[in-house]
């Protein structure tokens, strides 16, 4: 059973972005390459790489997704959105290979998320890059089930590694029924046991209260 | 309810009733799905809880009237002659050795034999001879292994049609997936079988379903909702 003291929010996966998730918090802080558009007067001390005033046309520079996000617009053009090396051309096609060499936690740690919010950007190669996710999740799939539903008791850390974070749930997920199913059939299901609350509770002295 | 008569000791009466509110709270419950969270997992032995009406037969060595329930009218008890109940029932009796219990006509180890050997020729799921083989062969086996002939073959038996027919739910599992297909027959699973797999399943769909509405610009096209 799961034993969390509150409902973690999950990831919103596709396009949208879930608000209260704890993984798409995190997601929106990922680094995106950008190039400006247009001259950022007097903002030059945010971009340290240039002792300019503004920040000029035309640089290159890393800015997370909320921020690139926000910035981007279609018909202004403020900031232009470069793909991610795991997400071009070259990396496509390796995917495209064998989804089950490839280390996604290295590579990510939100390779399906990123990618995803990376079609909010108008790029030409967006189809591909959808195609290219759905068919990685697709062809990594058996294994992330296999390892999930027979690893009992076991470390499970070297398979997780080189998981996504959304496998990683999708992982966590396989293991409950696991596990609930192994503790049913050796009969430990049916042992009653104490409540944390009560194995923890003492007795609070007067001296603990008032100080 | 006749309370006077040898069987039903005074905690006996206290904890029928105790089982049937539970079943009724139970469905209740089930029906509302108040918790949000909670909507694909189920517990194994909650699955073994429904398990626990299916009918099995016993030779009681005690004579009772019929007894009303909400679930049902049981009885009447004889000494000897061989009566339905629900095996939550049959096992309470058996373990104050009230009665004994008569296996199920599939738990054999010939026909247990001839189903392991369908189920691995077959490359579909073949019926089983109850929806609920493996709660019941673990429930009976358990508390009433003296009355079942040959119970640790037939142990190795059942395990052994349950792990094939995991590896093929695995294996369906997976053509599922890669094949992207929208719907699948879950012919003669069972709900134990299932329940295994559902919590693992239904959040994999749900993570494809949205790689897959990647696919369709302009499907949720809400440009930048929350900014």
């Amino acid at each position: 059973m799961n034993m969390q003291s509150y409902f973690p929010v999950p990831p919103g996966v596709g396009m949208e972005e879930n608000f209260l998730s704890l993984d798409d918090i995190l997601l929106s802080h990922e680094r995106l390459p950008v190039r400006s558009d247009c001259a950022f007067p007097r903002l030059g001390f945010l971009e340290k790489s240039a002792d300019t005033q503004d920040i000029a046309e035309g640089t290159k520079m890393e800015l997370p997704l909320w921020l690139t996000k926000g910035l981007y617009e279609k018909k202004r053009k403020v900031v232009s959105v470069e793909l991610p090396k795991v997400y071009r051309e070259g990396w496509r096609t390796v995917f495209n290979a064998d989804p089950n060499v490839v280390d996604l936690h290295k590579m990510g740690p939100y390779y399906y998320s990123l990618g995803s919010q990376l079609l909010h950007f108008d790029s030409p190669e967006n189809p591909d890059i959808a195609q290219t996710l759905l068919q990685t999740f697709i062809g990594r799939f058996r294994r992330t089930m296999d390892s999930s539903q027979n690893a009992y008791n076991e470390d499970t850390s070297a398979v997780v590694e080189r998981l996504d974070s959304l496998e990683k749930g999708l992982f966590r997920s396989g293991q409950i029924g696991l596990n609930g199913f192994q503790s049913w059939e050796k009969g430990q299901a049916t042992q009653l046991t104490a409540s944390s609350l009560v194995l923890n509770y003492r007795k609070r002295k007067i001296t603990d209260i008032q100080p | 309810m006749t309370t006077s008569s040898g069987p039903w000791s005074d905690c006996m009466p206290a904890s029928l009733a105790a089982r049937e509110i539970l079943c009724v709270v139970n469905v209740r419950e089930k029906s509302h799905q108040t918790r949000p969270n909670q909507t694909n997992k189920m517990d194994p032995s909650e699955v073994e809880f429904l398990a626990e009406k299916e009918t099995v037969k016993i030779i009681p060595n005690f004579s009772l009237d019929k007894i009303f329930l909400i679930g049902g009218d049981l009885g009447p008890f004889n000494p000897g002659l061989p009566v339905d109940v629900p095996v939550w029932l049959a096992l309470n009796l058996k373990q104050r050795q009230k009665c004994r219990i008569v296996p199920p006509e599939w738990m054999e180890v010939e026909k247990l034999e001839d189903i392991r050997e369908q189920e691995r020729k077959e490359k579909t799921f073949t019926p089983v001879p109850s929806p609920y083989y493996m709660e019941l062969t673990k429930l009976l086996l358990n508390h009433a292994s003296d009355n079942i002939p040959k119970a640790d073959e037939i142990r190795t038996l059942v395990k052994d049609i349950w792990d094939t027919r995991i590896a093929k739910l695995r294996l369906s599992t997976d053509s599922f997936i890669s094949q992207q297909e929208a719907h699948a027959k879950l012919d003669n699973l069972t709900l134990m079988e299932i329940n295994t797999i559902r919590a693992f399943f239904l959040d994999s769909l749900n993570c494809m379903y949205k790689l897959r509405s990647n696919l369709q610009p302009g499907s949720s096209q809400g440009q930048f909702m929350d900014y």
